[in-house]
């Protein structure tokens, strides 16, 4: 192996995969970047950002990308439903727990949930409301899956049902989708999100 | 304005306000074949979302079947092969997209196919305001909206945003756009 002037990260020796402490962080800074573009990283890596999410990164590359943002105290969670190259099932997630260390992923099978907590990382399910006829029953495959957070997309909709998943489903939220100005990010907030999740730059604060 | 059924009773509802255009959104197509049926032939014009109704199968023998048999006017899916079979059964094609997030809606317009669809139809709808211009920079399509619109104020607000068509499952709203049916 090539010797480089700067040491690249490694694997972290020990992975926090605790969802109290991220709710912790994100009472302080109620925001995770999405990374859409490996260009953001660095803006991601130098913000107070809890939690980095992982969408679209080819996942035989990843494991630098990931210790990077654990090399500077936060979460790293991948979205296993987008990443390129890597099968949507059990081997997928113990993959990214075993090989890379994930703290978290997230997806919006049920299926991957349930592999996730067999694998011990943080199971963040993607809420998807495209369609108000289908809310129900997308209110009733969470309950099935009870992951450890909800993440509601896009934020527009979450307003509309914040109230009508709650009763349903005592579970932390965050909300991401087309959050782009900090009046999206207050509004969420003010409904009882955790934390709102954003590739926009200038919303990490 | 463009209903969204699911049964013979939101059917109903829909062609006593008038209506001569309808999606057939959710449901099972084939426990109401034969109302639909018989509204197609009286000039009526269908759509369906491929993707949510139950008892059809993706492929040809469906389509053919709500062509030829069936007499319908169009489909929507996010499966643009699906659409591509369609086009030769000279059914509209409406491509679905979803806006769920920015990564997700990149997804879907660099998924729009060849031959062009008819429209394309976001959901949900109430995200085409803050959507419009990324759709804008891809395609010149007509756009749809559909899904989560409850309210007669928030169908004008996707209209204003730039919408063609705007879809709802609530018969209140229909009844407030009684007077303002589907563009063409």
């Amino acid at each position: 192996m090539a010797t480089r002037a700067t040491t690249p990260p490694a694997r972290a020796q020990s992975v926090d995969r605790s969802v109290a402490r991220l709710f912790e962080a994100f009472d302080r800074v109620p925001v995770a970047a999405v990374i859409r573009h490996a260009e953001d990283l660095p803006r991601a890596l130098a913000s107070q950002v809890p939690a980095v999410f992982f969408v679209r990164a080819p996942a035989f590359h990843l494991g630098p990308l990931v210790w990077a943002v654990q090399a500077r105290g936060k979460m790293a969670f991948v979205h296993i439903d987008l990443i390129a190259g890597l099968g949507k099932d059990r081997a997928g997630v113990a993959f990214l727990a075993r090989e890379i260390g994930v703290n978290g992923i997230i997806t919006s099978h049920g299926a991957l949930v349930a592999a996730a907590r067999a694998d011990h990382v943080i199971a963040v399910q993607r809420l998807l409301l495209y369609d108000d006829l289908g809310l129900s029953s997308a209110i009733t495959a969470v309950e099935h899956a009870r992951p450890d957070i909800v993440e509601v997309q896009p934020a527009v909709i979450f307003p509309l049902v914040a109230d009508q998943i709650r009763a349903r489903h005592p579970v932390p939220i965050i909300v991401g989708g087309f959050v782009t100005e900090p009046g999206q990010r207050d509004a969420a907030i003010e409904r009882g999100a955790r934390a709102i999740s954003t590739s926009t730059v200038s919303l990490w604060p | 304005m463009l209903p969204a059924i699911r049964d013979s009773n939101s059917l109903h509802q829909a062609l006593d306000l008038g209506y001569r255009q309808l999606l057939l959104e959710r449901g099972s197509l084939l426990a109401m074949v034969g109302p639909l049926a018989a509204v197609a032939r009286q000039g009526v014009a269908i759509f369906v979302n491929l993707d949510a109704v139950e008892g059809l199968a993706g492929d040809s023998a469906a389509l053919a079947f709500l062509a030829t048999d069936l007499g319908f006017s169009g489909v929507l899916s996010v499966r643009p092969h699906l659409l591509r079979d369609a086009s030769r059964f000279r059914l509209r094609t409406i491509q679905r997209i979803h806006a769920l997030d920015s990564t997700g809606l990149e997804t879907g317009l660099n998924s729009i196919g060849l031959p062009a669809p008819y429209a394309i139809a976001i959901a949900p709808a109430v995200a085409i305001p803050q959507v419009m211009a990324t759709i804008r920079q891809s395609t010149n399509a007509p756009v749809w909206g559909t899904g989560f619109i409850t309210t007669a104020q928030q169908a004008n607000a996707v209209l204003a945003a730039g919408a063609n068509v705007v879809s709802s499952a609530h018969p209140d709203v229909w009844r407030t756009f009684v007077r303002d049916p589907l563009r063409d």
